[in-house]
């Protein structure tokens, strides 16, 4: 809402600064976003007299014209032709500025010098007419700097209005808070109502069919009037607002309602079927044409001004461009209604179409202010176009409403706030903003909202009028206090902080992704199924169309872009949620953690520089991953001793992966995420040449264990005796199977089990690779002798025999 | 030699052999004192010169500066022993070590724990909701109904299902108060998304924090001087908070609050641009309408609500100049962060 000052001072005195009066309000609940000074340095523009006008010998369009400043005589090229000999006009020296920034300079146009310009109204900042030069009164001196006549510079606040405050949206508003603020007292303008015409019942008829969403409807009528340019003044004022002046009629219209905050429409009256007004719903297949050229089809439940037979507007929304004024409008039906929020802001959505007078409906107007909108306005229309008023008002108003009535207990305000302020500070309040308290005594008031103050229903929003106008700021800081709510439980967001810790500790960058993913790089990395992909109906960019899937495409696009700029390792994670249809194909939500490797980031060589083999590069996601779910608790994939319900890793065979070096991973029957190396298809993309591991990880599955509380068993005192076993195996045997193989035949006395070497040659046949472990066994009890050691030991070696048809190569 | 000389020598011999950096020299100190025509035997010799009343303490002296001195020549020895060795082998300790390093923290998690952190001191617990939120938990319960004005603050992605991704991390306040009842107090850090379009301050997703107290006669002084506290542990032990009042569904009275600029300390710089205080969010006292949809009884429970934007107080506590470089991830803009 822009406010000009020099316009709200004509409704309350402000004695203070600009600045000063910004921050008043901006503390009491007017934000105040910006200070203008608009107007306009007039330096280098003065008044001339226009002593000759002549063709531009080079350009039809153009003329050249000889005009005097005062002191000398100047030649000046000009576009526009409405002015003559004698005539006075603005002329624009070299040097000056202009209020469009465009700087004066002696130039030469199609051949002819130019030392000046004669300005039109929008290039002095005074309104946004361009049809010609301005010409001004024949009695102004030649020579008079243009500031003279052109007024004080104004200065304008711009403030944000928020929602609960549509009273805020007016002039007269935002005086009645500034009267209260300051001191002062509203003063409201005087309305010389002149009525020559004959009564307005015989005229025009209103009828209202649908008193819920039309409550209440008023209209006058104003017959013979001249329709053209309003009075410079108000264009001025409504320039400086934001509004753009069209003619006298609507140029009213707006005014009125920047005043008092009352949206106004004008129709041509004799453009309105049997020149009669209905409120009602639209019909099915009805069209309007709106004031901005836009079609729109109507629907039923839409809230429409029609005339006997037409909608001619949109309800508090937009006229329709048929019944709208024009030049040759001579009679004019002014409506000043009240509208239900709720209709209007469902049509505007529906539509597509917004107002200021949209606006204001769908925060509520004032119900009690809409005759006086109508009066003032008809007043205004018809001084600015010699017009003459009909006699009275229609004024449909069935149910005028009941006035709400809030009671607020002092105490209970004390309480809130935690300040220690007088009952009769808090009435004092209530009377400066004009909410008449209507009872009172010791404990409590009732307050009687008047109808501007839509937002006042219940005692913290009277509470809230305490607070802001006695200065929030005022509110003491109490002292700050601990408080411990015994059964809350924050476990499973503390597990995920805890993950978050041990990742950094394992040398992870954490990067953030934004949620959303294109189709291209979810098809790229196609992570999830396709179909249980998570679309938005309306992204923003195509670049976010979906929601991610998985934190995989993310983490690679992320290596990537880091390689093309030169990054040549990174060892990045990231912990956030993705998103996918469930069984039932509702859109939900999972915790995962993310981890990529790039460059030779696994290596103990830090100068190493040479890149990565995929076997290496696996080898250290794999152990990255063993390092992760070691520092959470839940074991280590392929460590001893075997658990059936632990951590295993199967083949995988996602498209992403480099065939060959991707797996699943699971914990005891359930899947709990992947790992493997990026196919270098999809590294193609960001010309990644080496080897880019990836590691995703379900959150919440991984980190169960965090607050385990571990059991401290006293370790064994007895020496440990350690064993070899080589052998050759079918290619397919995986380490786990051995593992499991082992498990089954394991003595208590078996206490770890290490594979040490894995090779694979053609003297060791086809399809065989050679396998070497490494066995400790220890005992609780006792020191074992060599022969019990090889006792277990030969026990074992059988069951490799037997289940794995192990060739065991004694040494 | 008098009792005392034997000390001070003692001193001195001491402060020779420290002072030797050569195995040469050293061996000048230990033939210097030690030797056989040194000065302690000299001060042997010397004890049968003394009254008998000193002469023990002198012999005892005389021991002393003895073993002490051998010592030290003999520790000094290896230490010079050693250097010589490194010097000669030439290992270069200035070397890189080889271990991996820390991981580096994002500045949204350091902001996030930070905030966190501060209120856990102050009994609160975390909680979380869903990205994926009911139009109910966003909007509804939170007092901003269809149709009304308030919604258009946030413009929504809204999904197929009739869900949305919550504007906000209010909805959190509405899942903990269902569930639980009072005292509620909870600090509840999240992702939250709006339509809008990215620039050098926007993000269409980015996080907030939020937290709500709700206990009987809480009070809007509680807030500002929880903020308070809360305000000089993140940014400073003199930063103010200021309390402006604003609008919002869920809150009434409702304001937004400013912390006073901790670079200047509130006579204006560039980080304030100039006023001395920064902007950091909103806050109020939880609305009646809100208390009372989860079943509360406003009459026997108040509360305070507050909101903070994660995004913009890592920019201003860190001086990061564009939004977008916290979700660009470029590793040599994380390094910056610490562990």
């Amino acid at each position: 809402m822009k406010v000009p000052l020099s316009w709200l001072k004509e409704y309350v005195d402000v004695p203070v600064s600009a600045a000063e009066l910004a921050d008043r309000l901006t503390f009491s609940g007017l934000e105040v976003e910006g200070i203008a000074h608009v107007g306009v340095d007039y330096t280098g523009v003065v008044v001339a007299e226009v002593l000759a006008v002549e063709r531009h010998p080079q350009a039809d369009r153009l003329v050249v014209c000889r005009v005097h400043n005062g002191r000398e005589e100047r030649r000046v090229v000009c576009g526009a032709t409405n002015f003559g000999p004698g005539d006075r006009v603005p002329l624009a020296e070299p040097g000056a500025i202009l209020a469009n920034g465009m700087k004066i300079k002696s130039a030469v146009i199609r051949g002819e010098r130019s030392d000046g310009m004669l300005c039109a109204e929008d290039e002095l900042g005074l309104g946004d007419r361009h049809d010609g030069i301005l010409v001004l009164p024949r009695d102004v001196q030649p020579g008079t700097p243009f500031a003279d006549i052109a007024g004080p510079q104004e200065t304008v606040l711009e403030i944000e209005v928020t929602p609960n405050r549509p009273d805020c949206l007016s002039m007269i508003g935002v005086a009645r808070e500034v009267a209260a603020l300051l001191g002062g007292s509203l003063r409201w303008p005087e309305i010389p109502l002149e009525e020559r015409g004959g009564p307005i019942g015989e005229k025009t008829r209103v009828d209202v069919e649908d008193p819920e969403g039309c409550p209440r409807y008023t209209a006058r009528l104003l017959e013979g009037a001249t329709v053209g340019p309003a009075p410079r003044w108000m264009r001025q004022r409504l320039t400086w607002a934001g509004v753009r002046p069209i003619n006298n009629i609507v140029d009213v219209t707006n005014y009125v309602m920047l005043e008092c905050g009352q949206p106004l429409h004008a129709f041509d009256l004799d453009c309105l079927a049997e020149r009669r007004i209905v409120v009602r719903r639209a019909r099915a297949a009805e069209r309007l044409m709106t004031l901005d050229g836009r079609e729109h089809k109507l629907a039923p439940e839409m809230l429409v001004i029609s005339d006997a037979a037409h909608p001619v507007a949109v309800a508090g929304i937009m006229g329709g461009e048929s019944s709208g004024i024009t030049e040759s409008t001579q009679n004019v039906l002014l409506e000043s209604a009240c509208f239900s929020a709720s209709d209007i802001r469902r049509t505007a959505k529906r539509m597509g179409l917004s107002s200021e007078s949209s606006y204001r409906f769908e925060r509520g107007v004032d119900i009690g202010g809409i005759e006086w909108a109508s009066r003032r306005a008809a007043s205004l229309m018809a001084a600015c176009s010699g017009g003459i008023l009909a006699r009275g008002v229609i004024d449909v108003f069935r149910k005028p409403p009941v006035p709400r009535r809030v009671r607020m207990r002092f105490a209970r305000a004390r309480q809130l706030l935690g300040v220690e302020l007088p009952n009769e500070e808090m009435t004092a309040i209530f009377e400066r903003l004009q909410l008449p308290v209507v009872e009172r005594d010791n404990e409590q008031c009732v307050v009687q909202a008047p109808t501007f103050r839509v937002d006042l229903e219940q005692e913290a929003d009277l509470i809230e009028e305490v607070a802001r106008v006695h200065g929030l700021d005022a509110v003491p800081a109490a002292d700050p206090q601990a408080r411990l709510v015994t059964d809350a439980d924050d476990t499973v967001i503390r597990r995920r902080q805890v993950c978050r810790e041990r990742l950094r500790g394992l040398g992870l960058t954490e990067i953030v992704n934004y949620s959303f993913i294109s189709d291209r790089l979810a098809d790229l990395i196609s992570v999830g199924p396709a179909e249980k992909r998570v679309r938005l109906p309306n992204p923003l960019t195509a670049d976010h169309a979906l929601l991610r899937d998985s934190l995989i495409p993310q983490v690679v696009e992320t290596l990537g872009r880091n390689r093309a700029r030169q990054a040549d390792r990174a060892a990045l994670f990231e912990m956030g949620r993705a998103f996918f249809l469930n069984e039932e194909g509702r859109p939900t939500e999972e915790e995962r953690l993310c981890v990529g490797l790039m460059g030779p980031i696994g290596s103990s060589d830090p100068i190493r520089r040479a890149a990565p083999s995929p076997v290496e590069m696996f080898l250290w996601i794999k152990g990255l991953l063993a390092a992760v779910t070691d520092a959470l608790g839940i074991g280590v994939p392929g460590a001893w001793p075997y658990k059936a319900d632990g951590l295993r890793l199967e083949p995988a065979d996602d498209l992403f992966f480099e065939p060959g070096f991707g797996a699943r991973v699971w914990l005891g029957d359930k899947p709990c995420g992947r790992l493997g190396l990026v196919a270098g298809r999809v590294r193609e993309e960001w010309r990644l040449a080496d080897p880019v591991s990836v590691m995703e990880l379900l959150t919440d599955m991984v980190s169960q264990r965090v607050f385990d509380i571990p059991v401290g068993r006293t370790p064994s005192v007895y020496p440990a005796v350690d064993r070899d076993v080589a052998m050759v195996v079918n290619q397919t045997v995986t380490h786990e199977a051995v593992l499991r193989v082992i498990q089954r035949a394991a003595p208590p006395e078996l206490a770890d089990v290490r594979l040490f070497d894995v090779f694979e040659h053609e003297r060791l046949g086809p399809g065989r690779k050679s396998m070497a472990y490494s066995m400790t066994y220890r005992s609780r009890e006792k020191t074992l002798t060599d022969e019990a050691v090889n006792r277990l030991h030969e026990a074992i070696k059988k069951v490799l025999r037997d289940e794995l048809a192990a060739e065991i190569r004694e040494s | 030699m008098k009792p005392r000389d034997i000390q001070l020598l003692q001193e001195a011999a001491l402060a020779e052999a420290r002072q030797a950096a050569t195995i040469e020299a050293l061996e000048a100190v230990r033939v210097r004192y030690l030797g056989r025509r040194g000065l302690l035997p000299e001060v042997m010799q010397g004890l049968k010169d003394l009254p008998p009343t000193e002469r023990p303490e002198a012999g005892r002296y005389a021991n002393d500066l003895k073993e002490a001195l051998t010592a030290l020549i003999q520790e000094r020895k290896q230490v010079l022993a050693n250097r010589t060795v490194a010097g000669q082998t030439g290992f270069d300790v200035s070397r890189p070590g080889a271990w991996r390093g820390y991981g580096r923290r994002h500045p949204i998690s350091r902001i996030i724990e930070e905030v966190t952190d501060i209120f856990f001191r102050m009994g609160f617990t975390v909680a979380d909701g869903p990205d994926i939120e009911t139009e109910y938990h966003n909007f509804d319960a939170l007092n901003t109904p269809a149709d009304h004005p308030s919604r258009d603050i946030q413009d929504t992605f809204w999904l197929e299902d009739g869900s949305l991704l919550r504007t906000q991390t209010s909805p959190v306040q509405i899942r903990v108060m269902e569930s639980r009842r009072p005292p509620i107090r909870i600090i509840a850090p999240g992702r939250c998304y709006r339509r809008d379009t990215v620039d050098a301050t926007h993000s269409a997703n980015f996080h907030q924090i939020e937290g709500l107290y709700v206990d009987r006669a809480v009070s809007l002084a509680q807030l500002k001087g929880d903020l308070t506290y809360f305000a000089r542990h993140l940014m400073g032990p003199d930063v103010r908070v200021r309390f402006r009042p604003h609008y919002f569904p869920f809150t009434e009275p409702s304001l937004e609050y400013d912390f006073s600029c901790h670079v200047c300390g509130g006579k204006g710089c560039r980080v304030c641009k100039q006023s001395g205080w920064i902007e950091i969010s909103g806050a109020g006292m939880v609305n009646p309408k809100v208390l009372r949809q989860v079943g509360y009884d406003p009459e026997t429970v108040t509360g305070y609500a507050f909101g903070m934007g994660v995004e913009r107080i890592a920019m201003i506590k860190f001086g990061i100049e564009d939004i977008r470089l916290l979700y660009d991830n470029d590793i040599r803009f994380l390094e910056q962060f610490g562990a």
